[in-house]
């Protein structure tokens, strides 16, 4: 099934680590709320445009990898963005052939729908985080999403 | 548009809806397993550890400007803070003189009330690491970890004051609840009268609250607030902040009181991660548990001893402030 995939294998578990250094770089307080999800988004990419490659798996590593480093309970992050990149994967065909615009509007409800679930998450374990703050993040995510997919592709095609 | 290469975009996912539904379930799995039963702690700290090079890796462009600049600061900047650190050391040390002597006497006059309260007894300095943790909540992150001896629910000062206490514990890392987390909680009394109280975070660096006062509470602003030592988890009488307003409407029955944090919560770079107990000291640190040589423990042996017994039983009961009158026996 993955015969072909090695190949790709190399960009895609680079683009997370980088993605990862990003998401815990100190960032100024004002600023911080509004750092948005990139790893998130690069494991969106690599779903849209490898989903044979296991995109699932770099979903859920990439999840438990959020989890230990944000101190959260075990799996949050995890459950979110497998489900999310599952979703991402199914719509896959659709994006291909969207506008930038209508990509994006897309990207934003997958991100609001991840953010979503560490929300429901965050409450059923006992801390919640009501500040309105949480949900700036899909907004910056969706306007970076077009450069991201761009940096991406560009990597892609060496 | 976004270029895409794949050039077979209708290859079939096949399980994909599989293999999402098998990769949730564990996900479930784990969040029940880790917030239900405390089983995960170990294959936490092991993933902490596969996590630390990355943590170290972001951090170390950070640590390397800091030596650059400590690296070509000038001979004046130097010498200029060669003579301000020279001036603070003389203050401390005159500050010093009195300082053992009062603190014989505390241990001496705890020892005749029989209260609770404890000199912590045993400090390691741990650094914050550059790394960001939740942008929505107020942690960070120590370079001391279970390795060192630290433990969850542990007291960090830093020079100023009470810092926060650590929520969790890695292998080589601990992360530190700040006292200005919306989430924290602190009992403090107030330096000048007594009255005790809860401060509450706030979300807010500079700002802690005290939610529980009555309207015609004696408190004003400029009060020095310490820890009341009550519920264990403080050592007594270690600054908190001072009060920075203090509203009051005839038509709440409690009044809205602001502190300053005394730490530096949003500047401090080192803490001090506390011992209290001479029970909480790890065997291998340098002297036993029963003969550690606090510098409390030095002056007066047989109110001592007194004191560290009294402390137990005491610190149980003082888990409802309000059921312990100041100076009343233990039973």
């Amino acid at each position: 099934m993955m015969r072909d995939d090695p190949i790709r294998r190399l960009p895609m578990a680079l683009s997370a680590l980088v993605a990862l250094a990003l998401a815990v770089i100190p960032l100024p307080g004002a600023v911080d709320v509004f750092r948005p999800d990139l790893l998130v988004l690069v494991v969106f990419y690599w779903s849209i445009e490898a989903p044979r490659a296991g995109g699932l798996t770099l979903a859920f590593m990439s999840g438990l990898a959020l989890d230990v480093i944000n101190g959260v309970v075990l799996g949050q992050h995890a459950l979110a963005l497998t489900l999310m990149s599952a979703w991402t994967t199914h719509l896959r065909l659709r994006l291909r052939v969207f506008s930038l615009l209508s990509q994006s509007l897309t990207i934003f409800a997958l991100l609001t729908g991840y953010q979503f679930i560490l929300f429901w998450i965050d409450g059923a374990t006992g801390n919640p985080v009501t500040s309105f703050s949480r949900w700036f993040a899909p907004v910056v995510g969706a306007i970076i999403w077009p450069l991201l997919a761009g940096v991406l592709g560009r990597l892609n095609e060496r | 548009m976004v270029a895409f290469r794949n050039s077979d975009p209708s290859g079939r996912t096949s399980g994909l809806l599989l293999r999402c539904v098998l990769y949730s379930l564990l996900a479930l799995g784990l969040i029940i397993v880790d917030k239900r039963y405390d089983h995960l702690g170990k294959i936490r700290r092991w993933l902490s550890i596969v996590a630390y090079p990355a943590q170290v890796a972001v951090e170390s462009p950070f640590a390397g400007w800091h030596w650059f600049r400590e690296s070509v600061s000038t001979r004046d900047a130097l010498r200029e803070d060669n003579a301000r650190l020279q001036a603070a050391l003389r203050l401390a040390q005159f500050k010093l003189q009195r300082y053992e002597a009062l603190e014989a006497e505390t241990v001496r006059l705890r020892a005749l009330r029989t209260n609770t309260g404890e000199v912590a007894t045993r400090f390691v300095i741990g650094d914050i690491m550059d790394v960001d943790l939740d942008a929505f909540r107020e942690r960070v992150l120590v370079d001391k970890g279970a390795h060192d001896g630290i433990f969850v629910g542990q007291a960090v000062l830093d020079a100023g004051g009470v810092f926060g206490q650590v929520a969790r514990v890695e292998e080589l890392t601990s992360e530190v609840i700040l006292i200005s987390d919306p989430a924290h909680a602190i009992p403090v009394q107030i330096n000048r009268n007594g009255l005790r109280t809860i401060a509450v975070g706030t979300g807010d660096t500079s700002r802690l609250k005290l939610p529980y006062l009555p309207t015609s509470a004696d408190v004003v602003v400029g009060d020095l607030l310490v820890t009341s030592g009550l519920g264990g988890g403080f050592p007594a009488g270690y600054p908190v902040g001072t009060v920075a307003a203090v509203k009051r409407d005839a038509a709440q029955s409690l009044a809205d009181v602001d502190v300053r944090p005394a730490a530096a919560l949003d500047r401090s770079r080192e803490l001090m991660l506390a011992w209290l107990r001479p029970s909480e000291v790890l065997p291998p640190a340098p002297a036993a548990p029963a003969a550690s040589p606090s510098p409390a423990a030095t002056p007066s042996s047989p109110g001592t001893a007194a004191a560290h017994a009294a402390a137990a039983p005491a610190a149980k009961s003082a888990k409802s402030p309000a059921a312990k009158p100041p100076g009343g026996r233990t039973p």
